[in-house]
């Protein structure tokens, strides 16, 4: 265990330790700064609190989705970039077994989407409280813990398709691409029953808090969860097999 | 001859035992065998495309093997990588680092994955290629033979048996090359470690290795001891070219000498090239003074083993 945090640690470093590293923290700093003003200004008393403003923000129709494709872009080149840099060949000859590699490299990963949202939710509910004080209303607390949850989930499964894209392509520009064409797919529907069994209508699962309509008639959470669960064991296991057997070169 | 064989295996650090890769079909390395002993400085030595980088690949376990096994002090890299591979450091191709971590924290990476490396160790092996002063730069500012040092203490940090690399000297310019093999040589000495060096820069491996396993097209070729007794009893022999006035007459006395043979005539330099024990030369050289063949140059030709690569190899002979 000791020594498989050691080796998510050095995927943060080597997250960390890129200049580009504090760009989506900040993007999503002055974003919300600027957005928590712009409705104080003109959006009259549509939100009365931080919470409110934090849930709204956090929430895949507004910043959630952002979040999902900041995520994305900055986990794409995790597996990839070590093919493209060479530093691949060096990785695999200290001992440490291709999964345990792997496994940590998708554990950097998670931490990385997971600390976008807590930073998301902190800077939301620091600018939100300074701009509309801390008064929260009646299951302000839930609808906030819905919006980041589902919007969280949501960034891993394509977070998690973006890292198979880069172990199965070696190829950032490709794990990059795709995943994010994913996200902008997700917000399509096409209202036919097969559609209901592909990945994009079933990662959001917010629609379904707030008694909401489901994309496709017939969808359930239950229903959702079990198909996200099969697509991401699908993701692992395609990246994980190919991983431990392929000829490094 | 199999009893030295069996020595050979007691104290093999690493060994290859009938070792092929096919990709799509086509046999890069067949059937190759040989062995590093301990302490002993190897070349792999092959002509572009021999499959020496290949070999090195799957004796790290970076590809699997088609047939046969490498075995690390013992273990096998195929059934128990973990083991083996503890045994062996190693650059392949080009040393590659995170360009935009300091030298130091590249090595901070390799450290975390084997617990047992300490911070003592990191600094020793730092000293021991010379890059004190380099620690705290970025190595997208490192020059290209720095990089190699770097290489090789991220192979050393883990103490290994064995430490593998692979043309470690391409791109270097002669002075690089040359503080490269002192400093291999150093490392074998102070850390009484094995090296197999791939090359296809021969005079290198001359200056450099105890030993050489020559391959070509995947196959081996031939195994060389570098400076060992088999050298000497060729060194016996030597080359010898005369250049002389009076052509005709050299030749003859040349031609008529004991134990000497003309290897090839340049008439227009009025040059020969005569092969002859080394004791007899003296000898020669009085009987052309004897038959009043004027003397302007006598030069040994070494035979070099670039030479001799080319005859194992098939190239073009140059002589
Ligand atoms: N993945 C692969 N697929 C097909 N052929 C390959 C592959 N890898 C290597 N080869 C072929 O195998 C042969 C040996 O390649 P290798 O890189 O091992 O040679 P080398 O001895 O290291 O050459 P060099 O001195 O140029 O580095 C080459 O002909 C190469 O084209
Ligand atoms: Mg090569």
């Amino acid at each position: 265990m000791l020594s498989f945090n050691r080796l998510v640690l050095n995927e943060w470093l080597k997250m960390s330790k890129k200049r580009s590293f504090f760009i989506p923290y900040a993007i999503i700093a002055v974003a919300l700064v600027a957005l928590s003003w712009a409705f104080k200004r003109w959006g009259g008393d549509m939100i009365g609190s931080a919470s409110e403003f934090t849930a709204m923000m956090s929430s895949t129709s507004f910043f959630g989705q952002f979040t999902a494709m900041l995520a994305v872009i900055f986990t794409a080149g995790l597996v990839a970039s070590e093919h493209s840099l060479g530093t691949i060949k060096f990785l695999m000859i200290r001992g440490q077994s291709r999964g345990k590699v792997l496994a940590s490299k998708y554990a950097a990963a998670l931490l990385f989407t997971l600390s976008l949202f807590v930073w998301l939710m902190a800077v939301g509910f620091a600018s939100g409280a300074a701009f509309f004080g801390m008064e929260a209303g009646a299951g302000a607390w839930r609808d906030l813990w819905i919006a980041g949850g589902s919007s969280f989930v949501y960034s891993i499964v394509y977070v998690t398709l973006g890292f198979m894209m880069g172990v199965l392509t070696r190829s950032t520009g490709a794990a990059m691409g795709v995943g994010m064409a994913a996200v902008v797919f997700s917000s399509l529907t096409i209202p036919k029953s097969f559609y209901k069994y592909v990945l994009f209508p079933n990662a959001d699962l917010s629609v379904y808090s707030h008694g909401g309509q489901p994309p496709i008639e017939g969808m359930t959470l239950p229903f959702s969860i079990a198909v996200l669960a099969v697509y991401m064991v699908l993701f692992l296991g395609a990246s994980f097999v190919t991983f431990k057997k392929r000829d490094i070169a | 001859m199999t009893q030295s064989q069996n020595i050979h295996e007691e104290t093999a650090v690493l060994s290859l035992r009938g070792v092929s890769k096919k990709i799509g079909g086509k046999t890069i390395v067949d059937q190759l065998s040989f062995d590093v002993r301990e302490g002993e400085i190897v070349g792999l030595l092959g002509p572009n495309g021999a499959g020496k980088t290949t070999t090195i690949r799957m004796i790290a376990g970076l590809i699997q093997m088609t047939e046969g096994d490498v075995f690390v002090r013992g273990s096998s890299i195929r059934h128990e990588w973990k083991k083996a591979i503890r045994h062996i450091g190693a650059i392949i191709e080009n040393p590659e680092f995170y360009p935009y971590m300091t030298g130091y924290d590249n090595l901070k990476q390799y450290q975390r994955m084997n617990e047992w490396i300490s911070n003592e160790r990191i600094d020793e092996v730092v000293r021991l290629v010379g890059l004190e002063q380099a620690m705290k730069k970025k190595v997208k500012a490192y020059s290209l033979g720095m990089r190699q040092r770097l290489g090789i203490a991220q192979a050393l940090l883990h103490e290994p048996s064995v430490l593998i690399l692979d043309e470690p000297t391409n791109g270097l310019d002669p002075a690089g090359i040359r503080e490269m093999r002192d400093y291999l040589k150093t490392i074998a000495r102070e850390e009484g470690i094995s090296i197999l060096v791939s090359s296809h820069l021969l005079l290198e491996m001359e200056q450099l290795c105890s030993r050489v396993v020559v391959i070509q097209d995947g196959k081996l070729v031939t195994v060389r001891a570098i400076g060992g007794a088999s050298a000497a009893e060729e060194k016996s022999f030597v080359r010898v070219m005369f250049r002389v006035g009076r052509f005709d007459e050299a030749k003859q006395v040349l031609g008529s000498q004991e134990h000497a043979e003309i290897l090839q005539v340049a008439e227009e330099q009025n040059e020969l090239l005569v092969a002859l024990r080394y004791k007899d030369i003296p000898e020669t050289v009085t009987a052309l003074g004897a038959a009043g063949v004027p003397i302007y140059q006598i030069t040994e030709l070494k035979q070099s083993l670039e030479d001799e690569f080319l005859k194992w190899t098939g190239g073009n002979r140059i002589a």
